[in-house]
């Protein structure tokens, strides 16, 4: 019933979004048996859960944006790094913009390698990736820098507004311009068609190796914001700081049912990934899972996952 | 009937048919190749030559009928049983892996073997063998394939086909990249099996080719065996005439009776000496407002790159082009939807090159006209929703919802969103590339109509058609294209099928 009531593209969606409750639920089952409270539903929590997860999500609507046309951005955890490190070491009022430059240029590079070029995105972003990672150590090498985040990156990434951390603030901004782009905008449906099948999408007249470059400048725009608010939430930037987001972002994605091969999938997925993961590890990391069970459990979700994404969709095509 | 009549037939068809989705490629075919001779199988673009190839070399099989090897009924189940049996195929498309080498491409079937691993020196000594016979000794059997030139890879896949032991041997246009030296090197080749008994099928669309070898001649047309006849008993006209035959379906619009005066709009279009790489030799055309102008001829002759170039798809074309007032040609795609005089290219492939597959009606619809219905940045949704309806109204496109997967209409409705796509430019100039491919008759009659009705409200067609009928139907001009070069140019009621399949066979009717 569920194939003839969902498309194609809101079935991931709707089971990725039932599996969260199944975690809560889960979870909680689990602490009230323990310590008969049950902290995962309290709003408190989920706020905070929400507050560190946004740094993922950030990462991960930028991801989107290549995913969507068939490609991988691999270059995002020393984006990431590279602009919270510029960030930092430029400090004041600059700090940002500094940041959200470094951001764009290496999207711009990233656009071209693949788009002009044409070597393909996941070689092109790894060299990209580890050019980066060899650029801020040779900033570093040698004499410690300047690593404290500004106020204002403290204030972003820690501080709340009416009981709301202003992180959640601005995820929702980040997500609101990428629906918006996706989904109003001449350049957002490119990307779709062009995602979609090139050639036609060229032979439509689609600048396609503009639309590709667009989408790699908002993912590297994405990951720079995320390394600015990640710098304020730990008041410093660090190397290898960006580590740990990669993986995730694309997992978020692709659990939000977007299709890897591009052309397909809606934002909302995306965010349901995004809080799927975070939930996951917490939940997993209250339930004092050990590390390893952790990571076991982890991956296999995610591989399960899509393997129901699968099999429902070859059942329906 | 010759002497060659009273030997055994090596391959036998009997009552054979084929149909794809319905559409009828070959019905109730009853066919005789006998050993030593060399047969043309002769017909236009469609009249089931290649099907019937490959249902000989095993890469199809018959829907009815039976086919029949030395007398025994044979089904095969692959081409490697067909090869088998000694019926080896060269098919158009060459089917050598271009980063193998030379000899690992000869043997690659069958390669030499000792203690169960590939014997490389004799590979290679095989693969010098074969190049001899061709007469192609300054082919080293050790360079990789990508390093030949087009006719020095045809000759491999000769050399190829020949390291096999035919007994039916079928070329599929096997000469259309050859040089002069090599061509006759193939003639030569095909004269000594002709004399060892091997039966050569041979398809070529060059009558002087058919003329210097072939001694039994086919002709098929609509997927039916017309006739064979022993060479010399019939005249080239009277050849074409079996290959077009007498039957004349469609309706095709009114045709405005000033056009055939060739002065009626203003020229839009004017192109001279348009060259690219080997497929186009210099090009002349000239398309007015108010006019359907027609590209004849054989397949892959042209007229693809042709209408790729102007619409600024392929790289380093030389020539002057006029479009509108602006000279050259525009950059890319983008570049010549948005020009002052704008231009459409309905692509050759809908499913690949015309639609994205995967995405709704309207997105489809709206791909090419973002600039038509954003105001600023953004895309104002009362100006989509207007668009799209009225694309699906005015191409009366059946669709349940526009959001629904453009995959799931029929070749006819996707081609018609095809057009209704680039209408929503409101394009001058207009390129069609072979647009009722593959679409029932209804709505070909409906694609033809508005092309006149766009003719007549002043926009500009160049349409390439690989159905000579449609050419007549459709179009004040024609130009036909051979050999990447306008060969002919018809005007009005001048267009006949004679003349048009005379004129791509590149053969002069007119004397005889």
């Amino acid at each position: 019933m569920m194939q003839t009531l969902l498309s194609t593209e809101n079935r991931p969606i709707a089971i990725a979004s039932t599996f969260i409750v199944a975690i809560l639920l889960a979870g909680t089952v689990y602490t009230l048996s323990t310590a008969g409270t049950a902290p995962l539903l309290s709003p408190n929590y989920l706020l905070q859960q929400l507050q560190t997860g946004s740094f993922l999500g950030i990462c991960a609507a930028g991801m989107m944006m290549v995913i969507l046309l068939g490609h991988i951005d691999l270059s995002v955890p020393w984006t990431l790094t590279a602009a919270a490190m510029t960030a930092t070491a430029v400090g004041g009022d600059m700090a940002i913009p500094t940041a959200l430059a470094v951001g764009i240029t290496v999207g711009v590079v990233n656009g071209l390698g693949v788009s002009v070029l044409r070597i393909p995105s996941m070689i092109f972003t790894l060299g990209v990736d580890t050019v980066l990672r060899g650029l801020m150590v040779a900033q570093t090498g040698g004499f410690a820098p300047q690593d404290k985040a500004t106020p204002i990156m403290l204030f972003l990434a820690k501080e709340r507004m009416m009981g709301i951390p202003v992180a959640i603030f601005v995820w929702a901004a980040v997500s609101v311009a990428i629906v918006v782009i996706l989904t109003r905008t001449g350049f957002g449906r490119s990307i779709y068609a062009t995602g979609s099948r090139e050639a036609a999408a060229y032979l439509s007249g689609i600048r396609t190796r503009l639309v590709i470059i667009g989408a790699f400048v908002a993912s590297g725009l994405c990951a720079a914001i995320a390394g600015v608010m990640l710098a304020g939430y730990s008041a410093k930037a660090y190397q290898g700081m960006g580590n740990a987001f990669l993986l995730p972002a694309i997992a978020a994605v692709v659990l939000g049912g977007t299709h890897i091969l591009g052309g397909r999938g809606r934002y909302i997925g995306t965010l349901v990934g995004v809080i799927l993961i975070v939930l996951l590890n917490s939940v997993l990391s209250i339930m004092q899972m050990p590390e390893a069970g952790r990571q076991i459990i982890y991956g296999s979700v995610i591989v399960g996952m899509l393997l129901v994404y699968g099999r429902n969709q070859r059942v329906t095509s | 009937m010759s002497d060659a009549s009273l030997v055994e037939p090596i391959v036998e068809y009997r009552g054979v048919s084929k149909f794809f989705s319905g559409i009828r490629a070959l019905e109730k075919v009853d066919f005789a190749c006998r050993p030593g001779t060399i047969h043309a199988i002769l017909g236009e673009n469609g009249a089931g030559k290649s099907t019937l190839m490959k249902i000989m070399a095993g890469v199809l099989k018959p829907d009815a009928g039976d086919v029949r090897v030395s007398g025994d009924a044979v089904q095969f189940p692959t081409p490697q049983s067909a090869c088998d049996a000694g019926i080896v195929c060269m098919f158009q498309e060459l089917s050598l892996v271009p980063d193998l080498s030379v000899a690992d491409n000869i043997c690659i079937s069958d390669p030499p073997r000792r203690f169960g691993l590939i014997d490389r020196r004799q590979q290679v000594r095989r693969a010098e063998e074969l190049l001899a016979r061709v007469r192609c000794e300054d082919v080293d059997p050790n360079s990789l394939v990508r390093e030949l030139s087009l006719s020095r890879r045809q000759m491999v896949e000769i050399a190829k086909a020949l390291g096999r032991d035919p007994k039916v041997l079928i070329l599929d246009e096997a000469t259309s990249a050859l040089t002069s030296r090599d061509v006759q090197t193939v003639y030569d080749l095909l004269a000594e099996l002709k004399a060892q008994g091997v039966a050569s099928l041979f398809i070529s669309h060059r009558m002087h080719e058919v003329d210097a070898l072939c001694d039994t001649l086919s002709v098929f047309r609509n997927g039916q065996h017309i006739e064979t006849f022993a060479k010399g008993t019939k005249s080239e006209r009277d050849i074409v005439r079996l290959m077009i035959g007498r039957d004349v379906e469609t309706q095709f619009p009114e045709k405005p009776l000033v056009s055939s005066a060739s002065d009626a709009g203003e020229a839009i279009l004017e192109v001279s000496g348009l060259k690219w790489g080997r497929r186009l030799n210099g090009i002349d055309l000239t398309v007015r407002r108010g006019e359907i102008v027609g590209l004849g001829g054989l397949d892959g002759q042209g007229q693809k790159e042709l209408l790729l170039a102007l619409f600024g798809v392929l790289r380093d074309v030389d020539g002057s082009v006029r479009i509108g007032d602006r000279k050259g040609i525009p950059a890319s795609p983008a570049a010549a939807k948005s020009a002052v005089t704008r231009m459409a290219l309905v692509p050759e492939d809908r499913k690949t090159e015309g639609l994205m597959l995967g995405m709704s009606i309207a997105d489809n619809l709206l791909s090419s006209s973002y600039a038509q219905i954003s105001s600023g940045p953004f895309i104002d949704p009362t100006k989509a929703r207007d668009a799209v309806a009225e694309g699906i109204a005015k191409l009366q496109i059946k669709v349940g919802a526009p959001d629904d997967a453009v995959m799931t209409l029929s070749g006819g409705n996707q081609q018609k969103v095809v057009i209704a796509k680039w209408l929503m430019i409101d394009p001058d100039i207009i390129l069609l590339n072979d647009p009722t491919r593959g679409i029932d008759v209804g709505t070909k009659q409906e694609i033809y109509k508005l092309m006149r009705d766009l003719a007549n409200e002043g926009k500009a067609i160049l349409f390439y058609s690989s159905d000579y009928a449609e050419l007549i139907g459709c179009c004040d001009r024609v130009s036909v294209l051979y050999g990447g070069r306008v060969v002919s140019e018809q005007v009005g009621d001048a267009i006949t099928e004679e003349s048009l399949v005379s004129a791509s066979l590149n053969i002069d009717t007119e004397g005889a």
